[in-house]
């Protein structure tokens, strides 16, 4: 049984796509209101699990338990979860306010409100000065903000993000990464997040759950996972890279005192 | 979950390929018979009309290729202003059915023609020479824009650094140019080759008496319709079409996806701006020279010995006819315009934006029609349909067209479909936007400047079309195109050329309508942005 405050429960979730088993035997759950990501090298998974979560795909075994309601074979909009992809999914043809517009006017019970709630949203996200522009006017990051709000606009119980970041620059990077934990605090949303970068999964992540081939190595808090890497798989891809990146970082930050001394 | 509804519309789709391409060419195939073989292999004409049709197809695609290779060249690789200008002269000679290119020669260089006399020259170029030079008018257009837009896509870069590495121009060209037109160049070939075998225009107007395999078709056609001897024929011709087929089907399956990183800009070259502006002005008035001599010829009284203004020409082809089989053809046109963008639209839409095992299958019945010629569709609809309800309606002949030019814009509005981002419907299940209304509020306004030029291809080659519809064509539903082949029987070259005028501006004027019509939808595109 799950827990009061437990939003998803995923059980023995089997994917075969052709002859090739991609995912088995995955179980793990989301905590309401948590911010938990999926951390793994490319071709492991991670995105067959969003994908099989917002309804996709359809598993070859498994369930999907959301709010205790088994929701395996529900139509996508009919899960009150969202989905920001890492190519953003914009409609081009469409301003910034209509793409996040759009979905609400097709919502017999908000379509009144859609105008509303649409800038409310943009605004939310800093981009209501851009209502009036195509996305292809905006920025990568502005881009992936739209989508953001366009999810938000929908008001869902749980956000899925498939590498959102991999296509913006390290500063927009860690500018959304704040501005996303700030969503969350604000609108309460429980959030999954993929990510190939250790260094981002730590950053923003309540849980990590570890992944590989199909294979979920370990699911725990980041400092958890520091502490007790479950095998040497998690030692090396998780531990040691984050290792490796501290001590570069650590030699340059000498640098950048003796810089800053000398220069005073 | 997803229930896809998709598949209602590639069921409808696939039923439609089966009875108009598949049913079709299987019922072709399956009227050749033995005794037919017997007959024809017993007929040294059959062996002869193969042999020169070979002759023929090899000398027009050498020359063809050669001429755009020289072309594209001159155009992508120098520093000539109206590049534009040349290319629009240049592909002219797309917009008029193959025999007016037959026919134009034939009036320039026929045992009459203007330059005949001009040059004093003592005999006519009909036979292979003529065909050579008639094929090589109509199928040089083709190679040159496919050539031209092969060379417009290479990237600098290995040009810098083989020029860093002091390697020289030859070396540069031997390594770097040709390995990288190679593919293309065998597409092309096998493209250029294909239309000129299986074109019966161009050697029904000048060839003499030097038969070709598609004439020997019509004779025999004309001998008897039913005739299994017609399906050897037909089958014969589509083998090389077959192979053009198989050929680019596997290089796509081969070739990488690659990206311009640096576009060519061409050095500064005085001699060679010069020459490209010597070759470009020489082809741009040898490929006018026809279209003047059609103009010229619609309004003389009796060329060569009475070279009086007249309209006799004009009023002579509205008198038999002319009129009604010119709106005969733009009803088909129109109809072929927006039937066949509508279903190649739905096909591309199905085969890009959905997967699945359906959609490859799709995806292939789509692009088969590359491998039928004109001529051997048009006959299998008459073999096909023979005594149905469809056949001696202006249906068949939108059906028949719809087909004959299928896979180009079906590829072109294919490739667009694929540029666009591929979780658009993904996000839309997730938002509750259904794939219709994703199509009809996402995709068909992204898709466009793509739909415009799909029917203004549709409409443009319908319009002039002569092989699919000349086997099915009757007195109430004849088109235009087809009073060249009446006239050239009875000698009349002055109403030969009104009509194949009347065709070049009728398509001249569709495509600059497009054209502005594009141009002013390129307008409210957004500008793309670096991220």
């Amino acid at each position: 049984m799950e827990n009061q405050n437990t939003k998803i429960v995923v059980n023995d979730l089997k994917v075969v796509l052709g002859r090739k088993t991609i995912l088995e035997n995955i179980n793990f759950d989301v905590k309401d209101g948590e911010f938990l990501s999926i951390l793994g090298p490319s071709g492991c998974g991670k995105t067959t699990i969003l994908r099989v979560l917002i309804g996709l795909l359809n598993p070859t075994g498994g369930t999907v338990i959301k709010d205790g309601v088994d929701i395996t074979k529900a139509a996508p909009s009919k899960r009150g979860m969202g989905i920001v992809f890492q190519n953003y999914a914009l409609f081009e043809n469409m301003t910034v306010l209509k793409n996040v517009e759009y979905a609400l006017r097709l919502d017999k019970n908000r379509k009144a409100q859609s105008r509303e709630i649409a800038m409310e949203m943009l605004k939310a996200v800093g981009l209501e000065a851009h209502a009036k522009k195509k996305p292809s006017r905006l920025s990568g990051g502005q881009q992936q903000r739209v989508a953001i709000a366009r999810t938000l606009a929908l008001n869902p119980d749980v956000i899925l993000f498939d590498e959102p970041m991999s296509a913006l620059d390290v500063d927009t990077r860690m500018i959304l990464r704040d501005e996303l934990k700030a969503l969350q605090k604000r609108f309460g949303t429980t959030m999954i997040y993929i990510t190939h970068d250790q260094e981002e999964a730590f950053a923003m992540s309540d849980r990590i759950m570890v992944m590989d081939n199909g294979v979920i190595h370990q699911i725990d808090t980041p400092e958890n996972i520091i502490k007790n890497p479950a095998n040497d798989y998690v030692r090396r891809f998780v531990v040691h890279n984050l290792q490796l990146k501290i001590d570069s970082l650590s030699r340059f930050s000498t640098v950048c005192v003796k810089g800053d001394e000398s220069a005073q | 979950m997803i229930r896809d509804k998709s598949n209602y519309l590639k069921i409808l789709l696939s039923v439609f390929f089966i009875v108009c391409v598949i049913l079709p060419l299987i019922q072709v195939l399956a009227n050749i018979d033995a005794a037919s073989w017997q007959e024809l292999l017993q007929q040294p004409k059959f062996s002869e009309s193969i042999r020169n049709s070979l002759t023929a197809s090899t000398l027009s695609t050498l020359v063809s290729v050669s001429l755009a290779l020289l072309l594209s060249f001159c155009l992508a690789r120098s520093n000539i202003r109206l590049k534009n200008m040349f290319k629009i002269v240049l592909t002219l000679p797309m917009l008029i059915p193959s025999i007016s290119h037959g026919w134009g020669l034939k009036m320039l260089l026929g045992n009459n023609g203007i330059l005949t006399k001009w040059l004093g020259l003592t005999e006519g170029i009909y036979g292979l020479t003529g065909i050579v030079m008639g094929s090589v008018m109509y199928s040089f257009p083709i190679a040159f824009l496919m050539l031209s837009d092969v060379l417009s896509y290479e990237d600098a870069s290995p040009y810098e650094a083989a020029s860093v590495l002091g390697i020289n121009k030859f070396r540069q060209f031997t390594g770097i140019t040709l390995p990288y037109l190679s593919k293309s160049l065998i597409s092309v070939v096998f493209s250029v080759f294909t239309m000129v075998v299986t074109d019966y225009g161009v050697p029904t107007a000048i060839g003499g008496t030097y038969t070709t395999l598609p004439v020997s078709l019509l004779k025999e056609f004309e001998l008897n319709s039913q005739s299994g001897k017609l399906s050897i024929y037909g089958a014969i011709l589509l083998l090389p079409a077959v192979a053009a087929f198989v050929i680019d089907l596997l290089k796509k399956e081969q070739s990488r996806s690659g990206f311009v990183n640096k576009a060519i800009k061409p050095r500064k070259g005085v001699v060679r701006d010069l020459l490209c502006y010597a070759v470009c002005i020489v082809m741009c008035v040898v490929v006018l020279f026809p279209i003047v001599a059609f103009a010229m010829l619609s309004v003389m009284q009796n060329y060569p010995y009475d070279l009086s203004f007249t309209t006799d020409h004009i009023i002579k082809t509205i008198d038999q006819g002319g009129d009604v089989f010119l709106i005969n053809s733009l009803i088909v046109s129109a109809l072929v315009s927006v039937i066949g963008t509508a279903i190649a639209y739905l096909c591309a839409y199905c085969t890009a934006r959905t997967t699945g095992l359906f959609s490859r299958a799709l995806h292939l019945m789509s692009i088969t029609s590359m491998a039928i010629p004109g001529l051997v569709l048009g006959l299998s609809y008459t073999i096909f349909f023979s005594g149905s309800a469809l056949y001696g309606t202006l249906a068949i002949l939108v059906f028949v067209n719809t087909i004959h030019f299928f896979a180009s814009p079906y590829l072109m509005i294919y490739n667009s479909f694929n540029i666009i981002n591929k979780s658009l419907e993904d996000v839309g299940a997730t938002l509750n936007i259904s794939r219709p209304r994703i199509l009809r509020d996402v995709l068909i306004p992204q898709t466009r400047g793509t739909l415009v030029e799909m029917l203004s291809y549709f409409f443009v080659n319908s319009m002039m079309t002569i092989s699919a519809v000349s086997f099915l064509a009757n007195i109430d539903t004849r088109q235009i195109a087809l009073m060249i082949n009446t006239f050239e029987a009875n000698s009349l070259m002055g109403c030969a050329a009104f009509v194949s005028l009347i065709i070049l501006v009728v398509n001249l004027i569709v495509k600059t309508t497009f054209y502005i019509l594009k141009k002013a939808l390129k307008k409210n595109k957004p500008v793309k942005t670096a991220a």
